[in-house]
């Protein structure tokens, strides 16, 4: 089976998992971590057991997982009393950050400490680091005395899935986008140019690419398929 | 050299290492949140970074920041700025200059004590655990789980359990109790971490870069931090050669410069490990064993170096 975990209301999360419906594709949300039947034991006693779309599943079972959450938000706990829905947000969030890295299939992208489907980077972080592998970036200016945000509307993307870039960009854009993701150590990365031609500047990142683009799910099921479990 | 504090006047720790970077003679900056509303924060990231800081009137350029320590709380929590409600200019202002500081802080090429990466991983329990274990050391049987049948037969299984947060959050550890056997239905709504009962006796580990300052803590409760009307001593021990390298390991291997390890030793004399604290609360433990665990800090945020890597042997 494929996991999606992400929130009820992630419609791309949605047509994605219809779109895999005949590999048998779940989507895990907040609601389903307020079912009995987890079990996740450490040191591992055998596979863990979840529950996805309301189904118990084993761990075993899992053959890649697609993270679309950064965190468990509070929004998706109206089932818990609203005094609890931070903490409730808290132990949730801590509980997928240890499952999720204990998973031995692919994951989509590994969950960090800052975040659940990668690295939690401010834009800043993610201009500093591309700065500092020597791709053009566009600056970004924030400050407490300095009303406005930064323009970063327009442009063009491309999607990294794995070592493949999808998107119609110069080759040397594309580069960059590989050499970014894996210098962040993400299979998964949205990246976006001031334009498609030499010379763009990368302008922001982020790691919710469209996947309910058909070329995206075709890349991420064939990434899933071309790798065997460490 | 130039060493910023960042956090409350009044955090015991950020207090003493504060006083012991003056009395060093060490210049530093401290910015301070409880005038956050009298901070201004510039952060402009391109081909290169330029960032600043404003407080109270007086300018610093943040790249002549060599070392900080870190502890900041939320701004927003400040009784001022909680009072006036996450739609006043106030609140604006505390969240945006915390965020700032906070980005600053994840590319600044200062040493930190602590990356905030590396301090993210305390956030989730069972996920430190993993980490500690990875370095050799003995960590309790642990169980997360909505069952609650699997709850039962793992408290039948150990017989002493106890249960405590998943996630950051402070939690009392509490051992479970005949009052509990009714409400684990109640775990069906959300992950409950429980692990099998060590007996034996507390140890804080403080590890500042190469420096190990442990400490015994005699207590009868379940959680030391809330002894109820018992009573709580600690005193400065030593630890087996053997577990203070391993302290010591863990913590770089980790990338924490400085770190308090919480250790369990058993009455047969094993050595478990619970969790590593990546922003001690150091000043409850100096206080009772005299260690200068401030001191230590200070001259590491002096020397503004300490590298995470393992030594080459």
């Amino acid at each position: 089976m494929l996991l999606i975990v992400a929130q009820r209301n992630d419609l791309a999360a949605r047509s994605l998992a219809d779109r895999w419906r005949p590999r048998c594709t779940a989507v895990l949300t907040a609601r389903d971590l307020s079912v009995p039947g987890w079990k996740f034991d450490m040191p591992a006693q055998g596979p863990s057991r979840l529950i996805a779309d309301g189904r118990a599943f084993s761990s075993n079972q899992i053959a890649g997982v697609l993270t679309r959450l950064s965190a468990v938000p509070e929004a998706e706990l109206d089932h818990v009393a609203a005094e609890d829905r931070a903490y409730v947000s808290a132990e949730m969030t801590a509980f997928l950050l240890a499952w999720l890295s204990s998973l031995e299939c692919p994951v989509l992208n590994r969950p960090t400490p800052s975040g659940l489907c990668g690295p939690g980077w401010r834009i800043e972080q993610w201009l500093h680091l591309a700065a500092g592998l020597g791709i053009p970036v566009r600056s970004v200016r924030r400050s407490t005395s300095r009303a406005g945000a930064n323009q970063t509307e327009g442009g063009v993307s491309v999607t990294i899935v794995g070592r493949e870039c999808l998107g119609t960009v110069d080759p040397a854009l594309a580069d960059y986008s590989r050499r970014l993701a894996a210098a962040a150590d993400v299979d998964l990365l949205e990246v976006r140019y001031t334009s498609s031609a030499p010379g763009a500047r990368l302008q922001s990142v982020s790691l919710w690419p469209d996947v309910s683009r058909p070329d995206v799910a075709a890349a991420l099921l064939h990434l899933f398929d071309s790798r065997v479990p460490c | 050299m130039l060493i910023l504090l960042w956090g409350l006047a009044s955090d015991p720790p950020l207090a003493a290492v504060r006083e012991q970077v003056r009395l060093l003679g060490a210049p530093a900056v401290f910015a301070d949140q409880a005038a956050v509303l009298e901070t201004e924060v510039d952060l402009e990231v391109g081909q290169t970074v330029r960032a600043s800081i404003q407080i109270r009137g007086e300018s610093f350029d943040l790249a002549a920041v060599t070392a900080a320590y870190l502890r900041p709380y939320i701004s927003c929590e400040l009784p001022a700025i909680a009072s006036a409600g996450p739609d006043s200019a106030q609140w604006q202002h505390a969240a945006l200059a915390d965020d700032l500081l906070t980005t600053w802080v994840g590319i600044s090429p200062a040493f930190l004590i602590s990356p905030f990466a590396a301090m993210a991983g305390n956030n989730s329990k069972p996920y430190q655990l993993e980490q500690i274990r990875r370095q050799g050391w003995s960590t309790p049987e642990t169980l997360i789980t909505t069952d609650p049948e699997a709850a039962r037969h793992f408290w039948d299984r150990h017989g002493d359990v106890i249960y405590k947060s998943v996630s950051g959050i402070r939690s009392r550890v509490s051992r479970l109790g005949p009052e509990h056997r009714e409400r684990f239905t109640d775990i069906g709504s959300c992950p409950t971490q429980f692990q099998e009962y060590i007996p034996g006796r507390d140890h804080r580990v403080h590890v500042v870069a190469g420096e190990v300052f442990a400490c015994e803590v005699c207590c009868d409760a379940d959680d030391y931090r809330y002894p109820g009307e018992g009573n709580v001593e600690i005193r400065a021990c030593t630890l087996p050669r053997e577990i203070e390298d391993r302290c010591r390991e863990t913590a770089r291997a980790v990338g924490l410069p400085v770190t308090g390890i919480d250790l369990r030793r058993t009455p047969e004399g094993e050595w478990h490990c619970f969790e590593l604290n990546p922003s001690p609360g150091f000043t409850f433990y100096e206080g009772r064993t005299g260690q200068p665990i401030a001191q230590s800090i200070a001259r590491l945020l002096i020397q503004g170096a300490w590298s995470p890597r393992a030594p080459e042997t």
